[in-house]
Order: structure tokens, then C-alpha cells, then sequence
């Protein structure tokens, strides 16, 4: 009797301890960890559900479900759909038109300066190096704040404008190009720029034949990222607007909610995540595609590459 | 076209200094076109930031770098006729095998069928024909190695700089790759220097060695000179097993011999400045120890205990301890006999008089004498 009951409370106690290294164990399957990145996740991507959700609202509430409509307010509602509110379109336009050209300027002049700093090694490096980093840290609004004072006091000739929106997404995109660029040339090393050196190219091929290339997944990064912050940017964009000409889509979208907002903002800011959502999942097929032959094949043991396995970074 | 250059280096007062510290001191060398020539020592004695600067990676501080008589010191790298094979091969992971090799071709515009010739002899050299096509993640260390020296080889250096090449190969590779590596350079003719902290890597390949230390060049000789006449305290105790025992040397015995004193016991010293006198120290290789049996008379012999039986296939290796205290080793080659000397008993141990070799300590306190380090430069 005395043993079975012994027997029972450490079983019970055991039990407890096993359900506890069931889950804790470090060396046993990942059972927490993925609970947590999963919950992560899906916590993350429900808003974005929901707000796609509401786009197909048969009702004009934003938050109250009224039954599924699937084309109301992309191209049905003759007033207020995306397709025929021009203010809307002219929004994403806007939108698209900045995002745009910062990735077209950001990048190329984001990946040059990153070249510069990491390779350069004398006078002042260190002060330039730590002074790039400061659009990163300055808040938001005293960065639209200031840039609004260069253009209204320094140079006057700038006036609100969608050049002063692009001058001003290009000023803070360029810090995050630069970081994560250098992160990518400092992990590469000086290796191959010194085997193209020692094989006869000039520093100029060596860029181009060397660096570009075993850049690619960097720069695919930057201009992925410079996309987003310039897409969600609110506050630089709003300062330096013209006006309606100028709306971006989270102007639009923050001017909609301080009045009656109806489901077109939610349609309007839907098209923006398909559009993204196709952008990416294109141009990871194509890197796939493009380094096809970079991944071992199945049972070679070769090293281990630096731009297969480090994915798009 | 520049005439085909010969591959004559020279290093002329050679100083290299990171702030402070001088990783290279004064180097002073002469390799000849052709040889296979090794800079030999431990991480951090500065060869291989020698071998950076001879490529152009690194500025020299101070000091001349001259190839066939040409002074390329402010040469870029670019220009200069050496190439160098990295120690992390550097093969570009987004080009194929053809189009690695064939890059230092196309940067000197050579016509694509001329390209196509020359990177299949250079692969046929190195025994990868029917790699073109495969990238360097899908091959092996050996193979992405021969792929790098192609690389290199196809632009017919004068001079072929090699950063420790091996060093990320297993042993048997290794080997393999040394004889082959020896092979072509004989085959191709072409200057070889040659980084490595592998004292069996450098006696195996070289024509000559230079063992280095905190920047400076101890002895330049060829391996046999190197292993059985090292010039100073450093290069007997990195090459090899050295058995350095301190020693009183009283100077010459009149017949070319030193006098030395190992404690209580007078040896003769039949290699090394004969003149020596002071604090010293002898050294002889373990292979040319005579073990015989105990109390045997003559010469350089004294009453020792053999401590440890080794066996390593080849040959027996015995730790003994001699009755000054000191523990050295004997090296005795499997020949088939039975080694009469167990662990544990009593021997006499016998220093052949042209086996053992008095050298200078200059790691101690006392002046290097000038003889051994002439003898050494002038190797």
C-alpha cells in the first residue's frame, strides 16, 4: 500500500517534471520555441487580414461585417470604389511614384557610400561612419520638421513638392542602405576584391565583376526595405506635401479616418499588399532562378557558399 | 607585350610597422628565378605579411620589393606580374570553374579562343578537365584548391605566391598535394613562395627556407643544411625534435671541437663555433642518439633511464632521462630487430661527437656571435 502510494506521488511528480523537460529540453524538438514564433506570426499578420477582410465589406462600416462583397469597393461602388475615386488612385499613384524613385536613387547612392566607408581608412572615417547612422535614430518628426526648414529657409528654390518628398525619403533611406550593405561587405571579407586585384582587374571591374555580383542579395535587401519605409513613411511625406496633389496613401488613409472612412481605405491599402505581395514572391523566383547553381547539389560536399545560404542577406 | 619576365625577387631592408609594432623587421632576401622557396614559422612571425606585401596587398614602411631588378614597391596590385593563391582559395562563388580561371585572361583582353586553350591546359595541369561547368560550392577542398592554383598558373606568372594552400586539406591530401604541387613547379618552372607554419610541409618542398621569427629571418639555408645545421637556438628547437640540454662551453679542444660541460660531464661538441665559450646550448637530432648498454665506455657517453617506450610504426621513439636530470628523446627506426631497451632500466647514452651541435642562446641574455649568423645570411 505504502509503495503504491509512493509509487503514485512520484509518478504524479514525474509526470509534472516530464511535461516540464517535454517542453524546456534544449536538445529535444524546438515544441516552445515554435509555439511562440507561430503565435508571433499569426499575431502579426491577423491586422492585415482583417483590414483585407474589410475591403470586401458589402456594407460601408469598417468594423462591423455585413456580408461579402467581393468588387463593391475595388471597381463596383460608382462613387466611392478605388476604381472611380480619383483621389484614391491618385494616392497609390503618388505612393507608388515615391517609392519608386527612392529605390532608384536610394540604392545605387546607399551601396557607392557603403563602398566608400568600409573601405575607407584614413581621416575622419570614423566620424563620417557614426554620422550616416543619424537619420536611423532621429524621430520621425523632427526629421520631416527639419527637412521642412532646409527647404523653406536653406534651399528656398525647393518648394513642397513631390521633389521635396523624394529628396526627403532619400535622405533617410540612405542610412539603412548603408547599414545593411556594409553588414554584407564586411561578411564577404577582402578576399575576392584582393584575388581580382592579383588577377589583373582594375578596381573599377572589380566592382562590377566582383562586388556587384556577391552584393545582389544585399542590394535585393535594400531596395525591398527602402520600399517599405518609403511606402509607410507618414510624417516626412506629409510636411513636405503640396497638398492633395501630393496625398500619399497613409495620408490619405489618416485624412479618411478623421472623417467617416469607408472601405475603399481598406481596398485602397489591400491593392498595396498584393502588389507587394507579388513584387516579392517574383523576385524571389527569380533569385532562385539566377543561383540556381550556387546550392550543393544533393550529397556533394562542397564549402559552404556565401550567397546560397545566407538567403536575401 | 613586356618580355616575359624570369622571376628574380628581392627584398631590400623590408620593414613593415602597424603603429608601433613591426610585424616585419628588416628583411633582407634574394630568391633566384625558379626556386621553390619557403617562408617557415609560427602565426604572427610575419611571413605571411611578407608575402601580402610581395603581392601589393600591404605598403610597405620601409624598404624595396624588386622583381627581375624592376622596382614595383609602388606598383598596384594589378599590375604586378605575381599571383597568389589564398589560403581561403578567394574563387568566386558566382562564376563557374571556367569562367575563375579564365578571369585573369579576359582582364587582359586576350581573344576568347586563345582563353578557351589556355584554360584547358591550366585545368589539364591541375587534373580537373571536365570541370568547366560546375560552381565552387559543389566541389571539394582539394578540388576548389587545384581550381585556385589553375587560376593563377594560367596567366603565367613570373613569380607564384602561395598563402599556406594546405591548410584546410586533411593529412593524406595533404601529402598528396604536396608532391604534386612540387611536381609543377617543376614541371612549369616558375618562382614559388611558399607560406607555412608546417616545418615537414617546407623541408618536403622547398628548395630553400627561411625561418622567420617577431618579424626577422633566423636562417636561410636549404632543408637538409636547415634541419642538420640550424644556425641558432630558434631554428634547432622549430625544425624537428632539437633536445636542447644547457651547456658550459670552455672553447676549442685544439682539433676543431668544442668543450662542453653537461653538469658534471665533459662532452665534445663536433658541430657549431668550435670557439663557443659561456653559457650555450647543445643539441642533437633524437634519430642520431645511440642508446648502448649500460655502463659501456667512451667518449660523450653517460648513464641515463629510459622513462618512456613509444611505439610509432616505423620506428620506436625513448624518452630518457639522463642523470643530469634532463629528458631527451631517441629516435631508433623499426628495422626488424628486437630494441633491447625497456621502460624502466638503466642505459648508456652516447652523443656522437659530429652529431652534437653547440649553438649560441640567443634567446638568453648573451650577444649572438657573429660566426653563426654569417653563416646563416650568407646561406
Amino acid at each position: 500500500m505504502t509503495a503504491i502510494a509512493v509509487g503514485s506521488a512520484s509518478a504524479q511528480r514525474s509526470a509534472l517534471a516530464r511535461a516540464r523537460a517535454w517542453i524546456a529540453n534544449p536538445w529535444g524538438r524546438a515544441r516552445f520555441l515554435v509555439v511562440v514564433s507561430w503565435a508571433y506570426a499569426i499575431s502579426s499578420i491577423l491586422p492585415v487580414i482583417i483590414a483585407i477582410q474589410f475591403s470586401f465589406n458589402s456594407g460601408r462600416s469598417v468594423s462591423a461585417w455585413q456580408g461579402f462583397s467581393l468588387s463593391k469597393w475595388y471597381w463596383g461602388d460608382p462613387t466611392n470604389s478605388v476604381w472611380h475615386d480619383s483621389t484614391l488612385q491618385n494616392a497609390l499613384l503618388q505612393s507608388m511614384k515615391l517609392a519608386g524613385l527612392d529605390m532608384a536613387i536610394a540604392t545605387p547612392l546607399g551601396v557607392l557610400l557603403a563602398l566608400g566607408l568600409a573601405r575607407w581608412r584614413g581621416y575622419g572615417s570614423g566620424a563620417s561612419n557614426f554620422l550616416m547612422l543619424f537619420p536611423l535614430v532621429t524621430p520621425e518628426i523632427v526629421m520631416g520638421v527639419s527637412l521642412y526648414l532646409v527647404f523653406l529657409y536653406l534651399f528656398t528654390f525647393i518648394h513642397p513638392s513631390t521633389l521635396a518628398q523624394v529628396l526627403g525619403h532619400v535622405t533617410f533611406s540612405l542610412s539603412y542602405v548603408v547599414v545593411i550593405i556594409r553588414g554584407r561587405l564586411f561578411s564577404i571579407g577582402r578576399q575576392y576584391e584582393e584575388a581580382a586585384a592579383d588577377l589583373g582587374a582594375t578596381p573599377s571591374e572589380t566592382l562590377r565583376l566582383v562586388l556587384l555580383p556577391l552584393l545582389m542579395p544585399a542590394i535585393f535587401s535594400s531596395l525591398m526595405i527602402v520600399f517599405a519605409i518609403s511606402i509607410d513613411d507618414f510624417v516626412i511625406s506629409q510636411w513636405l506635401s503640396c497638398g492633395g496633389a501630393c496625398d500619399t496613401i497613409p495620408i490619405r488613409i489618416y485624412s479618411a479616418t478623421r472623417g467617416a472612412p469607408l472601405p475603399s481605405v481598406n481596398a485602397l491599402a489591400a491593392i498595396m499588399v498584393y502588389f507587394t505581395l507579388a513584387a516579392l514572391v517574383s523576385a524571389y523566383l527569380l533569385f532562385r532562378y539566377l543561383t540556381r547553381g550556387e546550392r550543393p547539389a544533393a550529397g556533394a560536399h562542397g564549402a559552404t557558399s556565401m550567397v546560397g545560404d545566407m538567403g536575401a542577406f | 607585350m613586356a618580355t616575359r619576365a624570369n622571376g628574380d625577387v628581392e627584398l631590400q631592408d623590408l620593414i613593415k610597422a602597424f603603429g608601433p609594432v613591426r610585424a616585419v623587421d628588416n628583411i633582407n632576401l634574394h630568391i633566384p628565378a625558379g626556386e621553390f622557396f619557403s617562408l617557415l614559422g609560427s602565426s604572427g612571425c610575419g611571413k605571411t605579411t611578407t608575402l601580402r606585401m610581395i603581392a601589393g596587398f600591404e605598403q610597405p614602411t620601409h624598404g624595396k620589393i624588386l622583381l627581375d631588378g624592376v622596382d614595383m614597391t609602388e606598383t598596384p596590385p594589378h599590375k604586378r606580374h605575381v599571383n597568389t593563391v589564398f589560403q581561403s582559395y578567394a574563387l568566386f562563388p558566382h562564376l563557374h570553374v571556367f569562367d575563375n580561371v579564365a578571369f585573369g585572361l579576359r582582364r587582359a583582353k586576350v581573344e576568347a579562343s586563345e582563353v578557351k586553350r589556355r584554360v584547358g591546359e591550366a585545368l589539364e595541369l591541375v587534373q580537373l578537365t571536365g570541370f568547366e561547368k560546375r560552381k565552387p560550392v559543389q566541389m571539394s577542398g582539394g578540388q576548389q584548391q587545384r581550381v585556385a592554383l589553375a587560376r593563377a598558373l594560367v596567366l603565367k606568372p613570373a613569380v607564384l605566391l602561395l598563402d599556406e594552400p594546405l591548410g584546410a586539406l586533411d593529412a593524406k591530401l595533404r601529402k598528396q598535394l604536396q608532391i604534386e604541387l612540387k611536381t609543377l613547379q617543376e614541371q612549369v618552372g616558375i618562382t614559388f613562395i611558399y607560406v607555412t607554419h608546417d616545418q615537414e610541409e617546407a623541408l618536403t618542398m622547398s628548395d630553400r627556407i627561411a625561418v622567420m621569427s617577431h618579424g626577422k629571418v633566423e636562417q636561410v639555408a636549404p632543408p637538409k643544411q636547415m634541419y642538420e645545421e640550424p644556425a641558432t637556438v630558434f631554428v634547432a628547437d622549430f625544425l624537428g625534435v632539437s633536445n636542447l640540454m644547457p651547456a658550459e662551453a670552455s672553447g676549442d679542444d685544439g682539433r676543431g671541437r668544442c668543450r662542453v660541460k653537461l653538469d658534471s660531464f665533459d662532452l665534445l661538441a663536433g658541430r657549431g663555433d668550435s670557439s663557443a665559450s659561456g653559457a650555450t646550448k647543445v643539441t642533437i637530432r633524437p634519430e642520431r642518439v645511440r642508446l648502448e648498454a649500460h655502463g659501456s665506455t667512451g667518449e660523450n657517453r653517460m648513464p641515463a633511464m629510459v622513462e618512456r617506450w613509444v611505439y610509432l610504426g616505423n620506428s620506436v621513439q625513448l624518452i630518457v632521462r639522463l642523470a643530469t636530470g634532463q629528458v631527451i628523446q631517441a629516435l631508433i627506426q623499426n628495422s626488424g630487430d628486437e630494441i633491447p631497451f625497456v621502460q624502466g632500466t638503466p642505459v648508456q647514452v652516447h652523443f656522437p661527437v659530429e652529431a652534437l651541435r653547440v649553438l649560441i642562446d640567443t634567446e638568453a641574455s648573451a650577444p649572438p656571435i657573429k660566426g653563426a649568423a654569417a653563416k646563416g645570411a650568407a646561406a
